[in-house]
């Protein structure tokens, strides 16, 4: 079920410029469907991002984040070829994890 | 460790200036959107769907000439509509795509098209996904149409005539909103397409993620949307109506720099 | 010799003509495409397909490109238009602004999706997609001029609640192929719909005519 991100480290001078799109229904609970029944809540509830595998971000979402959210982020101290790692798990248990080498600035 | 209790929607830090973020701030949401579109997470699952061997003839879409020879897609979408022998007719992405899918992969047409647009919130029909993988690989590219066959000159022709027919209890043609610079209807800005630069800017831009649909649409969406609103009848998916009215609008656009997924409201 | 030559040239000039001389079709075959495509690319039912049909002043308002509406073709477009126009049964050309209010800002109403009809007590009257209306309104459109302050400019007399009036229901009849659907001609909207616009516009009381 959870589908892979695409994620963009670039780096700007010792900074690694980090987006991160993901694919997540965000569904808040508060929805109806079609038949005007309750769509269950089903939402990213933590995001953990890592820089070489020391933890650089950790982020409790809920609700309110939209559906395919964007994430983005500043790491200080990064050079290229690090590694940045994101990882996100849902209410329900889902997990996900992706990983991209920060890549020379232009 | 650091821990973000994130009541709040995830904030972008890119470089922009307060300063920049005060003097235009629809420009600098309008650049973030088009820097980080979700529509790019689609790619991905059309190009899988490009490649895949399905269908009852489990046969992958390599094999469809997209005007290219088959196999050859870059560049395609710059190209099209067209005309293709062995349909003997004018085609567009999607409806060309709709015919490999029928008769290289055997997929039944009707069930095709009643599922080429597909729900909102969804991942997109793979008609959705593969038109965007389709378009995408031509990203850079200009849109070069051509008109050669007498049947591309035709549907030229009638896809500027529909262009300013006006029908039903609205009096609209298209060219009613979309024929002057400068106009919006609520907040929603029209795009003048009698106006080269500007149309260019469309022709470039779909397959897009249409934010309120939180999916991929395409053109063949756009143009049923209008007409819903115009108030006339539905229009049929890859019709002729809608094969006329691109291959007209793609033209006028000619030498647009393709860039999609675009970023629609 | 010379006969043979002259036998082949004549039958290699057909294939020649046809094969290079492919070319943008002229007016009347265009139209003859068109209108076919028309009949072919909608799902309708004979009720619906009617909104696909062009009235005589509809084609005449559908110039293309750059073409001009002669004065010949204003003449009859204005004639048309206000031999169409029908009053209220009840010769009330200003019903209640605050109906007309909600109306000028519904811009719902008569669509078709996957064969249904939108399902509505009535039709909206749109005028919020292209007009400025209430002073503090940002969401409204601009493809038509602003009716911020109408009635506060022209007051609302008899002759003016009757220009307006007629202006809503058809507004051919004094711009004729205007942008502006001819609201009451064509049926989007009743009569009566029509009055409560007018006095949304006109009436000093209405939100329109505050500053």
């Amino acid at each position: 079920m959870a589908e892979p991100m695409k994620i963009r480290a670039t780096l700007q001078g010792d900074v690694a410029d980090v987006r991160i799109l993901m694919l997540h229904p965000m569904e808040t609970g508060t929805r109806k469907d079609s038949k005007g029944e309750l769509v269950p809540a089903h939402f990213i509830s933590s995001v953990i991002v890592t820089h070489n595998g020391k933890t650089v971000l950790d982020a409790q979402w809920s609700q309110a984040i939209s559906r395919n959210p964007f994430l983005g982020l500043r790491v200080k101290g990064a050079k290229a070829g690090d590694r940045i790692s994101v990882t996100w798990t849902d209410n329900k248990g889902d997990k996900r994890t992706d990983e991209v080498a920060v890549a020379a600035g232009s | 460790m650091l821990k973000l209790r994130c009541g709040i929607a995830a904030i972008a830090f890119i470089g922009m200036s307060g300063s920049a973020l005060a003097a235009d701030p629809l420009a600098v949401g309008r650049q973030m959107l088009a820097e980080d579109n979700p529509g790019e997470l689609f790619i991905d699952r059309g190009k899988a769907l490009f490649h895949e061997k399905r269908g009852p003839n489990q046969v992958s879409l390599e094999q469809c000439d997209f005007g290219l020879g088959p196999g050859n897609i870059e560049g395609a979408a710059t190209r099209l509509p067209r005309y293709f022998p062995d349909t003997d007719s004018v085609q567009d992405l999607e409806s060309r795509l709709v015919t490999c899918m029928v008769r290289l992969q055997g997929f039944n047409r009707e069930d095709v098209i009643g599922k080429a647009i597909s729900s909102p919130r969804s991942h997109g029909s793979d008609v959705e996904n593969v038109a965007l993988y389709i378009t995408s690989v031509s990203n850079g590219k200009k849109m070069n149409v051509a008109l050669r066959h007498q049947k591309e000159y035709d549907m030229y022709k009638a896809g500027e005539y529909l262009f300013y027919r006006r029908s039903g209890q609205t009096d609209f043609g298209c060219v009613q909103c979309h024929g002057e610079s400068g106009k919006r209807i609520r907040l929603q800005d029209l795009v003048n397409m009698t106006d080269k630069k500007q149309i260019q800017e469309v022709v470039s831009t779909w397959p897009a993620y249409r934010g309120a649909h939180d999916t991929i649409r395409t053109m063949q969406w756009r143009l049923s949307d209008c007409l819903w609103q115009m108030r006339l009848p539905d229009l049929d998916y890859a019709s002729d109506f809608t094969i006329a009215m691109t291959t007209f609008l793609h033209y006028q656009g000619n030498g647009a720099v393709i860039k999609v997924p675009g970023f629609k409201r | 010799m010379k006969k043979t030559i002259f036998k082949w040239a004549m039958l290699s000039v057909p294939a020649l003509v046809t094969a290079g001389c492919a070319t943008y079709p002229d007016e009347a075959t265009t139209r003859q495409i068109a209108e076919k495509m028309v009949i072919t690319s909608f799902s309708t039912t004979p009720e619906t397909a009617k909104r696909l049909a062009q009235d005589a002043s509809q084609q005449i308002c559908s110039k293309i490109g750059d073409a001009k509406l002669t004065e010949a073709d204003a003449a009859e477009v204005i004639k048309l238009a206000r031999a169409s126009i029908k009053y209220p049964q009840s010769g009330k050309l200003v019903g209640d602004w605050k109906v007309g209010d909600k109306l000028a800002h519904d811009g719902a109403g008569d669509r078709i999706r996957d064969g249904e009809l939108e399902k509505r007590k009535e039709n909206g009257a749109l005028c919020q997609n292209c007009h400025g209306l209430a002073p503090d309104e940002i969401n409204v459109g601009n493809v038509g001029p602003s009716l911020t302050g109408y009635g506060a400019q022209r007051g609302n007399s008899e002759a003016i609640a009757k220009y307006t009036y007629e202006k809503i229901y058809n507004a051919w009849a004094y711009f004729p192929c205007s942008n502006m659907p001819r609201l009451g001609a064509t049926g989007h909207l009743t009569q009566e719909q029509i009055a409560h616009v007018v006095a949304y516009l006109i009436d000093p009381q209405s939100p329109v005519n505050k500053k």
